[in-house]
């Protein structure tokens, strides 16, 4: 089994990055290894998965649409034929396209507010690791 | 202010007071024994004369309209003149945009806000902007869309303040502001354009207080920085020493002080912790007040007056019962109106979903005609002050601010200390989170006072689907198709060798040593340039006009 997790943690615009860098700390202290990815499009994303060989991607949107830019990234996924890394979206993100993109394939939907304990323990069942009780 | 034979006289009381309440809280279980702000100062249950003893009247409170400004940049308060209603717009192309403008002034708004004029570095039909366009901003692509964006728009009566830093929106807003016969020595607004030691923020200065004297040219975004965690005291004193940074640079480049530093507006949150934001603003317009006076002999007296746009705090706002939000957002408008600032835009109910819909920015502009024009706060002119709370908490905040900017000094400026400011930043952002993890922050409906049925979620659900009426914004991807049919036009118009020989010079002002890069600007614009021909311009030339954003952006 794997010793640790691999995430690679993207976002689509450059404004408003609290959650990004608060996450990016909480996942760090529960022993995951994050991958910053900083501002990436959606292939950036795909290449910087493939390079860093992660186990998981972490895709914030704020400004974007994610009904756009999620099926985008599923559709370059599958060309480069990585679709199996598992998919988590986070940020501003509306009921409707959250359905959309859930019927797409993507794991988990973070919204403002989710207890960051609850964010590790979900990436780690994705990833099948032990659901240990883990302290953030 | 007060004898000393009343103060010892009071001591005893509020010691004997103290000692009685402390106890009561002691004993009472569930009771609030202790209390700080987001700044970390601690919050007793009462305040007396005790809090104020000195405090000398005309040194730090003074009259509003006169130095130090604690009470209110113009003597008549909003007597004399309401906040401007300024509600951020951004949505869709230029049509749409102005159709929403058009719309909230016949709902009330008295000034108006672009978002999505900060050039992207690419145009419409780049596949870079896939998903972007038009979602969350207007897209601007060229002069074209300035043009539509402001067709039927009184600039004179409405003024307009550009979300954007750059070189490219500002020459954009001229070229409309002349192809509407308004002469630049006329023209009014303001930018964001933060200040920071990069060529394009200094030259959009320098070129404004020369050309455009009534603009509001150099910006203070603390009010993005705050969204980003930090406190209260940091958002004073990082905003005081940012300017304090680059006044000196400008002061090094030979320019006055009095000639510049009242074309700077301040950029501010209002958030939950009430009074504490209170006590903020009127720190604020001290101790802006105290710098320029005191330490640049400022003589001007506008430069002296720190006056204020405020923009609500965003993310208290809850998915979970989201009407919720029209009251949070009310109160925290409600503490910017009694702290005094000059401009607001208070946030819609729905925005931790999508952006703003006629519906929740109309309820926006309401929330403020109900304070300004039901309640009567706005008839008397700082009416906190004098209590013993808000002044004690006036001076606290000051001295933390005060700290903050000598630690940042002595680290040789805010350019310098850029990072360790970034650090503390995210510090506090982790440690606001743990606090409502915890539960020791309490947001109503999320981490506390929950409702499994969320009745509120239910029936902007139903609005949503039955409604005949947009209930929350849905983007629309045929926006891009739009933009992009504009685009061509545009590009297919407009006299390209013309343009060429506009971006050549541009080109040349930017690497030449000493020239200011706005004219060139200008009349490149003037020839439909796009954003996209813009940004190679610029990543061409061998000069670096801004940093990247990413590296500039602190929140």
């Amino acid at each position: 089994m794997k010793q640790s997790i691999k995430l690679l943690l993207s976002r689509d615009d450059m404004t408003h990055q609290r959650g990004y860098w608060v996450i990016t700390n909480a996942l760090r202290d529960a022993g995951i290894e994050v991958v910053l990815g900083g501002i990436q499009t959606p292939s950036a994303i795909v290449e910087t998965a493939i390079q860093e060989d992660v186990d998981i991607i972490g895709y914030r949107i704020m400004q974007g649409s994610p009904k756009v830019l999620v099926p985008l990234l599923i559709e370059k996924m599958k060309a480069r034929e990585i679709e199996d890394i598992p998919v988590m979206v986070g940020g501003i993100i509306p009921t409707k396209d959250e359905e959309l993109i859930r019927e797409l394939g993507v794991k988990e939907v973070i919204h403002p507010y989710t207890p960051l304990n609850r964010i590790v323990e979900t990436i780690n069942k994705i990833c099948g690791m032990p659901t240990e009780k883990t302290e953030v | 202010m007060y004898k000393k034979e009343f103060l010892d006289k009071l001591s005893k009381a509020t010691q004997k007071y103290e000692e009685e309440v402390n106890q009561i809280l002691e004993e009472l279980p569930g009771a609030e024994k202790e209390r700080i702000t987001s700044s970390g100062i601690p919050v007793k249950p009462l305040y007396t004369p005790l809090d104020v003893k000195d405090t000398d009247y005309f040194k730090d409170l003074g009259f509003p309209g006169e130095h130090p400004f604690t009470r209110g940049v113009y003597p008549g308060g909003y007597r004399s003149r309401k906040t401007n209603i300024r509600q951020i717009t951004g949505l869709g192309t230029a049509e749409e945009t102005n159709e929403r403008w058009k719309w909230l002034i016949s709902q009330g708004v008295t000034a108006l806000a672009v978002i999505g004029v900060q050039p992207w570095g690419y145009d419409a039909d780049d596949e870079r902007a896939i998903g972007f366009t038009g979602k969350d901003e207007i897209v601007c692509d060229s002069l074209y869309d300035y043009e539509t964006l402001f067709d039927g728009i009184d600039i004179g009566k409405f003024s307009v303040h550009l979300i954007a830093g750059s070189a490219f929106t500002l020459a954009n807003y001229f070229a409309m502001a002349e192809k509407k016969g308004i002469p630049l020595k006329e023209l009014k607004g303001s930018m964001s354009n933060t200040l920071k030691p990069s060529k394009q923020c200094l030259d959009i200065i320098e070129f404004c207080m020369k050309n455009v004297p009534n603009f509001n040219a150099g910006y203070l975004d603390v009010r993005n920085t705050r969204e980003g965690g930090c406190t209260a005291a940091q958002e004073v004193g990082w905003g005081i020493a940012m300017t304090k940074t680059v006044v000196d640079v400008l002061v090094s480049r030979g320019i006055d002080v009095d000639d510049f530093a009242s074309r700077i507006t301040w950029f501010v949150n209002s958030g939950p912790d009430f009074f504490e934001e209170i006590a903020k603003f009127r720190c604020i317009r001290r101790m802006w007040s105290r710098m320029f006076r005191d330490d640049y002999g400022a003589k001007n007296p506008r430069t002296l007056q720190a006056r204020m746009h405020c923009q609500t705090y965003a993310p208290s706002l809850t998915r979970a019962q989201p009407f919720n939000n029209l009251i949070r957002s009310a109160y925290y408008g409600l503490s910017a109106i009694l702290g005094g600032v000059q401009s607001m835009h208070i946030n819609s109910f729905d925005e931790p979903f999508a952006t703003p819909t006629e519906l929740s920015a109309s309820l926006s502009v309401k929330t403020q005609q109900i304070i300004n024009f039901e309640t009567g706060i706005t008839s008397v002119v700082d009416p906190l002050g004098g209590s013993y709370y808000v002044e004690s908490l006036t001076d606290q905040l000051e001295e933390k601010a005060q700290e903050i900017i000598d630690d940042i000094e002595s680290r040789g400026g805010s350019f310098k200390a850029f990072d360790l400011m970034k650090n503390q930043l995210r510090k506090e952002a982790i440690q606001l989170q743990d606090n409502i993890d915890s539960g020791k922050m309490v947001i109503v409906g999320t981490n506390e006072f929950v409702d499994e049925q969320d009745i509120q979620l239910k029936a902007l659900e139903i609005l949503q689907n039955s409604a005949d009426f947009e209930a929350i914004k849905e983007y629309d991807p045929a926006i891009r198709d739009k933009q992009i049919a504009r685009l061509t036009k545009v590009r297919k118009e407009r006299d390209n060798a013309k343009l060429e020989k506009a971006m050549k010079e541009l080109s040349d002002a930017l690497n030449a040593d000493d020239e200011n890069i706005m004219p060139a600007t200008i009349e490149a614009v003037k020839c439909y340039m796009t954003q996209g021909e813009y940004a190679r311009v610029v990543a061409g030339a061998n000069k670096q006009i801004t940093k990247t954003d990413e590296e500039e952006f602190l929140g």
